[in-house]
């Protein structure tokens, strides 16, 4: 069993580890993620005592101190009963020896044991990890990666260790020899305790069975690999799972703004979290465990900004709305998809507050909204389908995006001005004197809309609803504001519920899904799951009409009608 | 043990480096008959470029002012210099291979034999130099490189940098005044006490004796190049990756220091010590003047004052070679440390 407690490394002034917890069961295997700079190569070494900084806290290891012990004994116990297989393969193994020879000094180092018998077990292992005895009579530089990268595998498990660190294992391995590299690894983590450290989320999802997410020397996160990578639930980590391409993400990659800073006070991810509040920048969130994940957030976790509960409408004896629960978090986009009819709009518009509901709640930022007042316009924000339309053909680009400010009386004319200029460049539009004044009737569709936008943004919006925001523009420019939008999240940590009938564009913007039908949700969940595996035969024939595939009449479905030119499109 | 695990690893096979070293020998040695046919036909082409005839190139007017018609005669006849250039080079050549390099008037002897006299002393002299300086400058390297920063380190650059600034002629000069002016404890000159009769260990101990401070003066100005050269190693080597690999295996310190570390630094260190080798040369002519030790050295000194030419040309001829011999055998010791070297070919 490993147990770190309150584990802090600095090299001089530079505190690369703040303050480690963990806790490690034989046969665990945890992974160690997190952005390059966060710590987990120190970690790593702090373990096997080759960290060069200086250490406090507690490493306890097969019931050892193993800061407090004498180097003498440190050394025997590395190689021996725990090794560490290292990032840098290319030059981890000393240029001018045979390997079998290398590998034998392994074995030599802790047992008394003749040359001879030792290179006999080297040979073994080799063998084991799939080199020959031709192989193992080369020298490094005569081995490609993925074989060096088999010989320190070898090596670490040459003596049966208890614990065994792997540092990036596969960074510099192409997919077929990381597949065997991994399948190498399945074998050689049975029993022991093992910790891989990477900043590659599918090789922690396929060898460990728990990840903890490392930012600043601190753990952020800690919870079992499926469920963490799942629903992330610190935003750190979600940033992390988001800007990971994987083949079965659907929403374009987005990054995570800012830059990782080890010299922050209070919380280590305050600047670069978009729902950070006063205390976060003041205090450090300490870690707190719920339903078996452990999460060091003041918030708790990505907040949850809307939540929409058993809400119910009936208009004129017909029933547009019936008992529709959603909820929406932090920075996140919901696809609200269905055909025409199907509530979605009226769904909308109830959240603003334009219908009032029969019964249920619009749950904002944890309280029922009760009045839909300025306060709550200055939170949430719409943009249309038709932006043309939306926008007053009597007032300028300036007035327009003024107008919200006015309505809200917020600060003096300048401040709104400088205001209206800032949003119009968060927006990519030019913010001179000439397009100031033009009028919508001179601008093309991409740039009202643009306007549209800026305008809903103005007032500094949590939630945007965009209904069909993109479907009265051509391909090219919907792509555009598309990436704008997701540019916006990335930068403001913008929640967006994004109405539209189209899957295809749904698959490329959302984080989860919600499919409606006569008024009721029949399907919600994370996009791609529910575009791999429709559970509900109306998300079914949605999806398969997204992929082109049109029923014939008696219900089944033709694919012989899948042309090339579909295939390529889906 | 299983039985597929059992076979031996020093069984042949299609990789096996012999082939590829006999390649790279065979290459090496090319190179170097090449240098050496260039440095032959320079020291025959060389006087017969000269204005005058070329009996008078070769062996200057002195030794023509002394010589007899007759002699002249026998020289022009020996030399071909009455025939065609051709002929010429092919009794140059010929001489060479029966280790004949003309006849030294200031000796009275041939060439050949006067420079045998002298050399045994000249290469136990460089030889002993090179060996100890290298081996004192890697330990020490190793060492300090390996503590960097601490007290040791810190002491040693220090005095070996300043050690390596003075000229080894000076170091000689000192030498001899503190430890046989002086103290009186070491021979002030020569290589062997003149008449004493010693034999057996007595005479080993008597030119060991004559050795001692030749010897000091010329590793203490080479060690220091050679130490810097190791510790700069060691310390760039101490952040490699295998080094961490090694102590991740749980290496004792030893270890890492000489097995890992050691060995790797050997590498640039052996390059370096090929290339001083002809410099070490040039620097053992000024210490054998100094303490009058009968080597190469002093025969090329007394040969210029005398103008003996044929005695100055054979003994850059033997110079040149023995400079190319051991250039070659550094090259085989590299290939024989680095395999990355040996596989390359």
């Amino acid at each position: 069993m490993l147990c770190i407690k309150d584990l802090k490394v600095s090299f001089g002034k530079s505190h690369i580890l703040r303050g480690v917890d963990l806790c490690l069961e034989r046969g665990e295997c945890l992974a160690m993620v997190g952005e390059s700079g966060a710590g987990k190569t120190t970690l790593g070494l702090s373990i096997m005592g080759l960290a060069k900084g200086s250490a406090t806290g507690e490493i306890s290891f097969q019931g050892k101190n193993l800061l407090a012990i004498s180097l003498e004994e440190l050394r025997l116990l590395r190689g021996k009963e725990m090794a560490m297989v290292f990032q840098n393969v290319e030059d981890a193994l000393d240029p001018v020896q045979r390997i079998v020879d290398q590998i034998a000094e392994g074995i030599m180092v802790h047992r008394s044991i003749s040359t001879k018998n030792a290179r006999d077990m080297a040979l073994k292992h080799l063998h084991f990890v799939g080199l020959n005895s031709e192989k193992a009579r080369m020298y490094p530089h005569q081995l490609s990666g993925g074989e060096k990268q088999r010989v320190l595998i070898a090596l670490a498990m040459v003596n049966d260790p208890d614990l065994l660190i792997l540092d990036e294992p596969t960074a510099s391995l192409d997919a077929l020899t990381k597949a065997e590299i991994i399948k190498l690894f399945r074998s050689a983590i049975l029993g022991r305790i093992c910790i891989i450290i990477t900043h590659d989320i599918s090789l922690a999802a396929a060898l460990a069975d728990k990840i903890a997410v490392l930012y600043a020397g601190r753990i952020v996160e800690n919870g079992s690999a499926q469920d963490l990578i799942r629903t992330p639930r610190h935003p750190y980590t979600r940033g992390l799972i988001r800007s990971y391409p994987t083949i079965t993400a659907t929403k374009d990659l987005q990054g995570i703004p800012g830059r990782m800073d080890h010299s922050l006070s209070g919380c280590p991810f305050h600047e670069r979290c978009t729902q950070s509040i006063d205390i976060c920048s003041r205090t450090v969130p300490q870690p707190l465990e719920k339903d078996g994940r452990i999460i060091a957030c003041h918030r708790g976790g990505i907040v949850p900004l809307l939540e929409i509960e058993h809400l119910s409408l009936t208009i004129n004896s017909y029933s547009a709305l019936s008992d529709v629960s959603l909820s929406l978090y932090d920075g996140e986009t919901l696809a609200l998809v269905g055909e025409s009819g199907s509530g979605k709009t009226t769904l909308s518009k109830v959240i603003m507050g334009i219908y009032e509901a029969d019964d249920g709640a619009v749950v904002l930022e944890g309280s029922k909204v009760t009045k839909w007042d300025e306060a709550f316009y200055r939170r949430v924000q719409m943009i249309f389908q038709n932006p043309k339309e939306s926008v007053s053909h009597r007032m300028n680009v300036l007035q327009a995006v003024l107008e919200p400010m006015q309505v809200q009386k917020i600060g003096s004319p300048e401040e709104m001005h400088k205001r209206a200029k800032e949003v119009l460049e968060l927006v990519e539009l030019p913010i001179d004197d000439d397009f100031l004044q033009r009028y919508p009737h001179e601008l093309s569709g991409g740039e009202m809309q643009r306007v549209a936008i800026a305008r809903a943004l103005v007032l500094g919006p949590k939630l945007l609803i965009a209904d069909e925001p993109t479907s009265a523009l051509d391909p090219s420019v919907q792509a555009k504001i598309l990436k704008l939008l997701m540019n916006l999240q990335e930068k403001m940590g913008l929640a967006i519920i994004f109405i539209t009938h189209d899957i295809a564009l749904a698959r490329k913007v959302s984080d989860q899904m919600a499919v409606m039908h006569k008024g009721r949700i029949v399907e919600v969940g994370a996009t791609n799951e529910i575009l791999i595996h429709p559970q509900h035969h109306y998300t079914g024939r949605l999806v398969n009409c997204a992929y082109g595939r049109y029923e014939k009449e008696d219900g089944e479905i033709d694919r012989m009608e899948e042309s090339l030119a579909m295939k390529r499109f889906c | 043990m299983s039985a597929d695990c059992s076979i031996s690893i020093e069984s042949g096979s299609p990789h096996s480096w012999k082939g590829n070293a006999a390649r790279f020998i065979t290459q090496r040695l090319l190179n170097y008959l090449i240098a050496l046919g260039a440095i032959f036909s320079l020291n025959f082409i060389l006087p017969r470029l000269m204005p005058s005839d070329p009996l008078h190139a070769i062996y200057g007017d002195v030794a023509l002012v002394a010589m007899t018609d007759e002699m002249q005669a026998h020289l022009i006849r020996q030399l071909s210099l009455d025939k065609s250039w051709w002929d010429q080079m092919l009794a140059y050549l010929l001489g060479l291979l029966q280790g004949d390099l003309g006849f030294s008037y200031y000796y009275r002897d041939q060439v050949s034999l006067v420079i045998l006299g002298a050399l045994p002393w000249t290469l136990l002299l460089v030889g002993l130099a090179l060996i100890i300086a290298t081996a004192i400058g890697i330990i020490l390297g190793i060492e300090s490189g390996y503590n960097r920063g601490s007290s040791l380190d810190r002491g040693l650059v220090a005095s070996l940098m300043f050690l390596s600034g003075f000229p080894d002629f000076f170091i000689g000069v000192l030498l001899l005044l503190i430890f046989a002016v002086s103290l009186d404890v070491l021979p002030l000159s020569g290589a062997t006490s003149p008449y004493a009769g010693y034999e057996g260990l007595s005479y080993i101990l008597d030119v060991l004796a004559h050795l001692a401070l030749p010897l000091a003066s010329m590793v203490l100005v080479q060690l220091g190049s050679i130490f810097l050269l190791t510790r700069n190693t060691v310390v760039t080597l101490l952040g490699e990756a295998f080094v961490l690999t090694a102590r991740a295996k749980g290496c004792p310190e030893g270890v890492i220091k000489y097995a890992h570390v050691g060995r790797n630094s050997l590498l640039p260190v052996t390059t370096a010590t090929g290339m001083v080798i002809p410099h070490m040369i040039t620097r053992v002519l000024f210490i054998e003047i100094v303490f009058s030790y009968p080597g190469i050295g002093s025969l090329l000194n007394t040969a210029i004052s005398a103008r003996d030419y044929p005695l100055i040309q054979g003994i850059l001829l033997v110079v040149t070679l023995t400079v190319l011999t051991v250039n070659f055998l550094v090259d085989l010791l590299y290939m024989k440390l680095d395999p990355r070297v040996r596989y390359a070919y």
